[in-house]
C-alpha cells in the first residue's frame, strides 16, 4: 500500500477517493491533487507509481494544511474562543452545539449519551 | 450569511465617537452601551465597556482577540445554575 503525508496508508480504492482519508483532504481538494499532479481520478491507489506519489506529497506540502498541524489550527481556534470568554468560547467549554442549535431535544453530538433525569415530565413517553 | 464586505464592519458610530473621546481624554472609565451588534474594532483595544446584557450591565475588557467580535458576545443574556435536583 502506497504512503502519502507520513503516515497515511490510502486502500485500494481510486486515487480522488484514497486521498480523502488524508486529514484535511475533501472531496474538492482531492480532486484538485489528481488534476494538479496529472492522475487520473480513477486509478487505484495502489498502482500509482513512486514519482505520482512523490509529486502528491509536492502538493499536499505547499497548498494544504493537513494531519497534525490542522487538527493544531482547529485545536488553537477553539482555544482562542474560550479564553476570550465570547459566546462560542463559553458553548464549547460546556460542550453545547455552538451555532445557535435547538437543545431542548437532539444536540446528542455535542452532549454525549443520554443522561435520564427520574421525575421528568417526558421521561414516559421516551421509553 | 456574513455582511457584505463592501460595507465594512457594522461599528456603531456614537460608541465609536464616545470611545475616540475617552482614548484623548486618557479615561480610564469603562463606557456603558446598549450596543450589543457593534464590532469590536483595532481601536477598542484596551478600552472597558459595561455592555447591558438585558438585566445588568457586564464589565468587558476588549483585548487583541477580541477584533472582530461583537460587544455582545461577551455579555451573556442567559445563565444557567444548574437543574433543581442536581447536587
Amino acid at each position: 500500500m502506497p504512503r502519502v503525508a507520513g503516515v497515511d496508508i490510502p486502500n485500494d480504492k481510486a486515487a480522488m477517493y484514497a486521498f480523502r482519508y488524508i486529514y484535511g483532504v475533501g472531496p474538492k481538494s482531492a480532486a484538485m491533487i489528481c488534476e494538479k499532479a496529472g492522475i487520473d481520478p480513477r486509478t487505484p491507489a495502489k498502482e500509482l507509481d513512486e514519482e505520482q506519489l512523490s509529486k502528491v506529497a509536492g502538493i499536499l506540502e505547499e497548498d494544504f494544511i493537513i494531519e497534525g498541524q490542522l487538527r493544531r489550527q482547529v485545536q488553537q481556534n477553539v482555544a482562542r474562543l474560550r479564553d476570550i470568554a465570547c459566546y462560542r468560547g463559553l458553548r464549547h467549554r460546556r460542550g453545547l452545539p455552538v451555532r445557535g442549535q435547538r437543545t431542548k431535544t437532539n444536540a446528542r453530538t455535542r452532549k454525549g449519551p443520554r443522561k435520564t433525569v427520574a421525575g421528568k415530565k417526558s421521561v414516559k413517553e421516551m421509553r | 450569511m456574513t455582511r457584505s464586505a463592501k460595507k465594512g464592519p457594522y461599528v456603531d458610530e456614537k460608541l465609536y465617537m464616545k470611545v475616540m473621546k475617552a482614548k484623548e481624554s486618557g479615561g480610564r472609565e469603562a463606557i456603558k452601551t446598549w450596543r450589543r451588534a457593534c464590532t469590536i474594532v483595532p481601536e477598542f483595544i484596551g478600552e472597558t465597556f459595561m455592555v447591558h446584557n438585558g438585566k445588568t450591565f457586564l464589565r468587558v475588557q476588549i483585548t487583541e482577540d477580541m477584533v472582530g467580535h461583537k460587544l455582545g458576545e461577551f455579555s451573556p443574556t442567559r445563565m444557567f445554575r444548574g437543574h433543581s435536583g442536581r447536587k
